[in-house]
């Protein structure tokens, strides 16, 4: 096996080389046969040991936690378009439908990414940045499945060279860029990105009489009053333990809260993500759903009295927790800071829910808000932390 | 006896760890003196090819400060004098002559030394060569003669893996220890001797000189890291420091008057055959000790492998260096790597099965990675003994702005090499932080 792959790479190696045909493409033939043989460069000064961890492997951990979303997100878009078109929502159908709506939106993601990214690192002469997978794992994820193709296109494109390039690669985007080309669609596509008639893929056939596919948050935020918004949401069939699950119409991959914190508990036990972010941020949604339930009444909004566990069941906020607010390069660098961070991204979101009837999420407007304002945080953060240093210069 | 816990570091599961019992190495037939590895030292050449010298004749001294000598640690011959790039001087070799004779220096009774005049003993010390081995924080430079410090700190055992075991080399010789430490006495005003926890076992012997025990992870014996949790006020970051083994050295030449040439040096690291401790010449040669057995890829750390340089097969031991670790040089690519469970990979994160591993691990020179852009993981603040945020610290250097770094605590960084190790974009921190520290400095002197 080990010496099949090396021939196989041993072959290609001299098309990318100088001189070779495709030597352009040097760092594309690098990233890939580095997947497979980890570099046998050397410490050239001391420390002359180091650690056995490096951005490759921190990175293809987010993509593992990623890829029970993928596969759930799959069986969902199929299940939701069998029920919507009135078939039996049976598992291998709905697994090959779902098969068929997601997978060319995530090998559309992937080429265009690995396009500018190789374009870019060609250009600048350097290495493929592994965030690179993640962003185009996570992107698709992010989309309601009937997005057309050439709109995944368009997004992952402005995401990598809007939301990451033009500001210097890897390591120096202030803003996430996974979410970045989600909100550029969100804004320049309105129609294809919100509204009742995008969440279900129904491949063209008509629906069933009586079919709404309106989302949770789109149920609740069309509430009127009076009455508890809980029974407007559990006559759409959406009961709590349903949002938890996640069989429910969405973007592909953030319906299931239940997987996003199965994801979040991994994540944190490697020490990937930050703990601070993810525990700041629901204590941001319960603690703020909380307060707004202070404020109910039977004429009032209806979305002041939902439960706070509501919130975190519905819409994107714990996708968006776990895998979007703890891209550490967006994220603020003082860890303290982080919970500040994450709580302002789960008060913000259920903020924008309740208070703005535009957009009936708020998750990504919060995060890409809260990215903004990480540098903010550091600098007081700092400021407090050297107060208390003695000085030494 | 004060604690001191030091909660910040990292332990390295390194295996290969030098057991306690000593070798007497036979006389060499050549040692070295290496200019090249004595940091800052500006160095002007005393002696000529060919010429004889005796222990304790001076080989060259330092431009900065012409009164500090260094001296030839053996009797002979200067057989060759080597250079490098730029006319640096890299090895002064002397053949060992049968019968070395050896130089005279003063002698001071224990007894006198209370009386002795502080300018007397900096005088001696200068003149017997080993005034070098005080450093002054925090540049780790060897300080000015003119200078008296706030306070000299001893460190007894040193937790880099792998260093000499301080009840190896203080073994028999806690008078002369004692003679050392009321030398440094008359030097500053204050002396602290660390020692790390159950001092009390092996150490009892020089338990009365213990002032601090410092609990912690590698570098928590750091005197820059006594120092940061210690301060009280800016000036307490001028105090000085010497190794334990070190004052044995000072003690000998002020007591017997003889240029003391024994050094007691750890072998250790996984590629290492029998680890043990041997007592070696001053700048002996490696090769007794690294016996490699004709297999190339392994390398020999001259010093602990955060801190230590690479040496060549047929080096020499430096002046203050007391360790040889041999690791193997890992300059192979590992098949599949990026999804190994990891059992025995060593590693300060959490993404590794070795998380559920006590034991220690093989580890090797790989770089385990490429060099990537920093992803503000955080681990190097996570690990930095002194609470520096490497990464910041790194991002201003980058920018340039040398007073955003200093504010940050440039001038605290220990030079542990730990940022360097658990970075997972593979970033030489500790290098950057290390080389804009010297910078800042010559920049301070050259003033």
């Amino acid at each position: 096996m080990k010496h099949l792959v090396q021939r196989f790479f041993d072959a290609q190696r001299p098309h990318f080389t100088e001189g070779g045909r495709l030597a352009r493409l040097h760092p594309f033939f690098e990233a890939m046969e580095t997947v497979f043989f980890a570099p046998a460069d050397t410490t050239r000064i001391g420390p002359h040991v180091r650690d056995s961890l490096d951005v490759k492997r921190f990175m293809a951990l987010v993509i593992v936690c990623l890829l029970p979303h993928l596969f759930f997100g799959m069986y969902n878009v199929g299940y939701q378009s069998l029920i919507a078109v009135g078939r039996a929502p049976d598992f291998l159908p709905a697994c090959f439908i779902g098969l068929k709506v997601v997978l060319p939106m995530v090998i559309v993601t992937y080429a265009v990414g690995f396009f500018w990214e190789i374009l870019f690192a060609a250009v600048r002469r350097h290495t493929i940045s592994e965030g690179l997978f993640v962003t185009c794992m996570l992107f698709p994820l992010t989309l309601p499945p009937t997005t057309p193709l050439w709109q995944v296109a368009l997004g992952i494109t402005f995401g990598i060279v809007i939301g990451k390039e033009v500001f210097g690669g890897t390591g120096r985007n202030f803003l996430n860029p996974a979410l970045t080309g989600r909100a550029f669609l969100f804004f320049a596509y309105p129609a294809r990105m919100s509204g009742d008639a995008v969440w279900i893929h129904t491949g063209g056939q008509a629906v069933v009489d009586g079919f709404t596919a309106a989302t949770p948050l789109a149920v609740a935020a069309a509430a009127e009053p009076p009455g508890p918004l809980v029974e407007t949401l559990n006559g759409a069939q959406y009961d709590f333990w349903t949002l938890f699950l996640g069989r429910i119409p969405g973007s592909i991959g953030e319906t299931s809260t239940l997987l996003c914190l199965a994801g979040a508990a991994v994540l944190i036990l490697m020490g990937i993500a930050s703990y601070r972010t993810i525990i700041g941020g629901v204590i941001g949604v319960l603690a703020t759903g909380w307060l707004l339930n202070l404020f109910a009444s039977p004429g009032g909004s209806p979305w002041l009295g939902i439960s706070p566990f509501h919130h975190l069941a519905m819409g994107g906020i714990a996708f968006g927790l776990a895998y979007m607010a703890t891209d550490p390069v967006s994220s603020p660098d003082m860890e303290p800071v982080r919970w500040i961070y994450g709580f302002l991204i789960g008060a913000l979101t259920v903020m924008i829910r309740v208070f703005n009837p535009a957009f009936p999420e708020g998750a990504m407007l919060s995060i890409l808000f809260m990215n903004v304002f990480a540098p903010l945080l550091d600098h007081f953060a700092l400021k407090v932390r050297l107060r208390r240093r003695i000085a030494n210069t | 006896m004060n604690l001191i816990r030091v909660s910040k570091g990292h332990y390295l599961p390194l295996e290969g760890r030098p057991a306690t019992d000593l070798d007497v190495l036979p006389k060499p037939s050549r040692v070295a003196v290496l200019p090249e590895r004595i940091p800052f030292v500006k160095p002007k050449l005393m002696v000529k090819e060919a010429d004889a010298v005796s222990i304790g004749t001076p080989l060259f001294h330092d431009k900065r400060h012409p009164r500090a000598t260094f001296l030839s640690p053996g009797g002979g011959v200067v057989e060759a004098i080597e250079f490098g790039p730029r006319r640096v001087i890299r090895k002064i070799v002397i053949r060992l002559a049968e019968t070395e004779t050896a130089a005279a220096f003063p002698r001071f009774a224990e007894g006198d030394l209370r009386q002795t005049d502080r300018g007397t003993l900096v005088e001696a010390l200068l003149d017997g060569g080993l005034w070098p081995l005080l450093r002054a924080l925090p540049y780790r430079d060897y300080p000015d003669p003119e200078t008296e410090p706030p306070a000299i700190i001893v460190t007894l055992a040193d937790d880099e893996p792998f260093k000499p075991d301080p009840a190896v080399y203080l073994a028999g010789r806690q008078d002369l220890f004692g003679y050392g430490m009321q030398v440094l006495a008359r030097l500053a005003p204050q002396v602290f001797v660390l020692a790390p926890p159950n001092g009390g076992g092996p150490l009892q012997a020089v338990d009365t000189w213990i002032t601090h025990t410092v609990s912690g992870p590698y570098p928590a014996l750091d005197p820059g890291v006594f120092v940061y949790h210690t301060r009280r006020s800016p000036a307490d970051n001028r105090a000085w420091f010497v190794s334990g083994q070190d004052v044995l050295l000072i003690a000998a030449l002020l007591r017997d008057g003889r240029y003391p040439t024994e050094r007691i040096v750890a072998l250790g690291g996984p590629a290492a055959g029998r680890r043990r401790h041997a007592a070696v010449r001053m700048g002996a040669p490696l090769k007794p000790l690294a016996d490699l057995g004709g297999e190339a890829s392994v390398r020999c750390i001259v010093g602990g492998v955060l801190r230590g340089f690479t040496g060549e097969a047929d080096g020499y031991f430096g002046y203050f260096e007391t360790a040889l670790n041999l690791v193997p040089a890992g300059d192979h690519r590992e098949f599949m790597a990026l999804v190994r469970p990891g059992y025995r990979k060593a590693t300060f994160s959490r993404a590794f099965l070795s998380v559920l591993n006590r034991d220690t691990m093989p580890m090797d020179c790989n770089l385990h990675g490429e060099l990537r852009p920093c992803v503000a993981c955080n681990a190097c603040s996570r690990v930095c003994p002194v609470e520096i945020l490497p990464q910041l610290t790194y991002k201003s250097l980058l920018a340039d702005d040398i007073e955003e770094a200093l504010a940050h605590g440039l001038l605290d960084c220990v030079e542990c090499g730990l940022c360097s190790y658990v970075c997972p974009a593979k970033i030489e921190l500790c290098d950057h932080l290390t080389r804009a520290k010297r910078r800042y400095y010559q920049e301070q002197t050259a003033a």
